[in-house]
């Protein structure tokens, strides 16, 4: 589903954030990205979808090469992979329904959506969504009127929208309560044994991780440090992961 | 180094004193001719204020129609002008462009344009634009760079044109901003449209300054609490309305 080959980013000015990157993501796993801030977890995730541009190297996601795509096929990508941000990055002034239904921007016709109009299927698809987070009460609210774990999962809904392939889950919990963790990645986890959608998550929490994944993969200093099951974790796993200190 | 500067400050205001013939002992001798001034125009003259009426709803509508037509003109010009939204070969003329408009004040636009489409409110109309639509323009983009980029990424995400990105992204963000600019300028534009009149430009100035040379000071005096009072109730109106905006 996902396949990444020698990819190296230079951000600028000269900051080489992952180097040599190769991986191989089969459908259906559940890949959660560990290491410590800046090893390049965020870097990947957005080379991805080419949020960020890869210096070099090639990837291909669902089929189709996104190293190297024009414009118009870079959306119709973006269109098959969902993305979950740290920060959810929801339109706070938008209502929570036409939050979702801005997931389906990549196929309902340009000229309609600019001037808010949107096909009674995608408004009905975008309900759904919201219904699957156990949200579908809260449609109406203003964005900025939900709780933080509302918030995300309204934006787990919007990734839904997409029906997508991949969904691409950049550290999900990182701004919540503790508490909540736990019942977002319940959901994501959901859409991954239920729909079957490949996942990949990045994580700082190791216990969290090895809960939910199928596979782990450590980054350090752009590299990926390891790459295997949850089950193959060891002590001395962890320390080629994060270094010595922790 | 502090002394310094502040030492120099200051013989840089005296010696500016000096060439302005900013002179204490001239503004006292002045004093009872301002006194007798103002004796002169009390008490106001009521049988103008059918005049002045009139002439305060047309500085109204100069600047209502001047800053209505400025904000829609403003629109793509703020947008070019944002670094993160126009491609960097348009934003740095752009600038340049605005820049250099909007070093030239309302009056002075009046002046040309009296010339140009003849005495009246038009040309007041069109002065009023001319600034504006610059000033605004700066301000738009300002906003526009000001953006959360966490929304404009989602959106990206979700395989979104450029145009749908604008539209779902970035505008919900920056309208709030955008109407109160525009509820400021409208402010600012009254007190100026109040002095286009001297200029032929039309409005409530056309009447102050007739009833000056007709040395009618009681006429003028009416003509400026009419203006005050304009002034103040549109100043209300304004920052109330721009309240509830943010």
């Amino acid at each position: 589903m996902i396949e990444v080959a020698g990819l190296r980013v230079v951000l600028p000015p000269s900051t080489v954030a992952l180097e040599n990157v190769d991986l191989s993501i089969a459908r259906g796993e559940f890949v959660v990205v560990l290491g410590r801030s800046g090893a390049g977890k965020t870097t990947f995730l957005r080379c991805l979808n080419r949020l960020v541009e890869p210096t070099s190297g090639t990837i291909r996601v669902a089929g189709r090469t996104v190293t190297g795509a024009g414009p118009v096929a870079v959306r119709e990508i973006r269109r098959q992979i969902g993305m979950v941000f740290q920060q959810f990055n929801l339109v706070r002034r938008a209502s929570a329904i036409d939050n979702v239904l801005a997931g389906r921007l990549g196929y309902v016709p340009p000229v309609a959506s600019l001037l808010g109009s949107f096909p009674n299927a995608d408004r009905q698809l975008a309900r759904v969504c919201l219904d699957q987070v156990g949200l579908g009460h809260l449609a109406e609210r203003r964005a900025d009127k939900l709780s933080g774990g509302e918030q995300q999962r309204v934006a787990i809904a919007r990734a839904l929208a997409q029906r997508p392939e991949v969904i691409l889950a950049d550290e999900p919990t990182a701004s919540l309560d503790p508490t909540l963790t736990s019942s977002i990645m319940d959901i994501l986890k959901a859409i991954n044994t239920q729909q079957g959608l490949t996942l990949v998550v990045s994580q700082h929490q190791l216990e969290t991780a090895l809960a939910y994944a199928t596979r782990i993969v450590g980054f350090r200093e752009g590299r990926v440090a390891f790459d295997g099951p949850p089950a193959a974790v060891t002590p001395t796993v962890v320390r080629a992961i994060y270094g010595q200190e922790t | 180094m502090k002394r310094a500067v502040i030492f120099i400050a200051a013989v840089i205001l005296i010696a500016i004193a000096w060439d302005t013939g900013a002179d204490p002992v001239r503004l006292a001798r002045g004093l009872p001719w301002i006194f007798d001034f103002v004796r002169r125009m009390l008490p106001p003259d009521p049988s103008v204020l059918p005049a002045a009426l009139l002439g305060a709803l047309k500085t109204l509508e100069i600047a209502l129609l001047g800053t209505a037509a400025a904000a829609v003109l403003a629109l793509p010009l703020g947008f070019l002008s944002a670094r993160n939204v126009a491609p960097r070969a348009v934003f740095y003329p752009a600038r340049a462009v605005l820049n250099f408009f909007r070093s030239v004040d309302t009056q002075v636009y009046a002046l040309v344009l009296v010339a140009a489409v003849g005495l009246g409110p038009f040309p007041g109309v069109l002065a009023v634009v001319a600034y504006t639509t610059t000033s605004l323009a700066k301000l738009y983009g300002e906003a526009v760079e000001g953006v959360d980029p966490g929304p404009v990424d989602a959106i990206t995400a979700t395989g979104a044109t450029r145009l749908q990105v604008l539209r779902f992204g970035v505008i919900p963000q920056v309208l709030p901003l955008f109407l109160s600019y525009i509820l400021y300028r409208l402010e600012t534009n009254i007190r100026a449209a109040t002095v286009l009149g001297f200029v032929g430009a039309g409005g409530i100035g056309f009447y102050l300054q007739t009833y000056l040379r007709m040395i009618d000071y009681r006429a003028a005096s009416t003509v400026l609490l009419v203006t005050v009072a304009m002034v103040m109730v549109v100043d209300a109106i304004s920052s109330r309305l721009r309240d509830r905006l943010v």
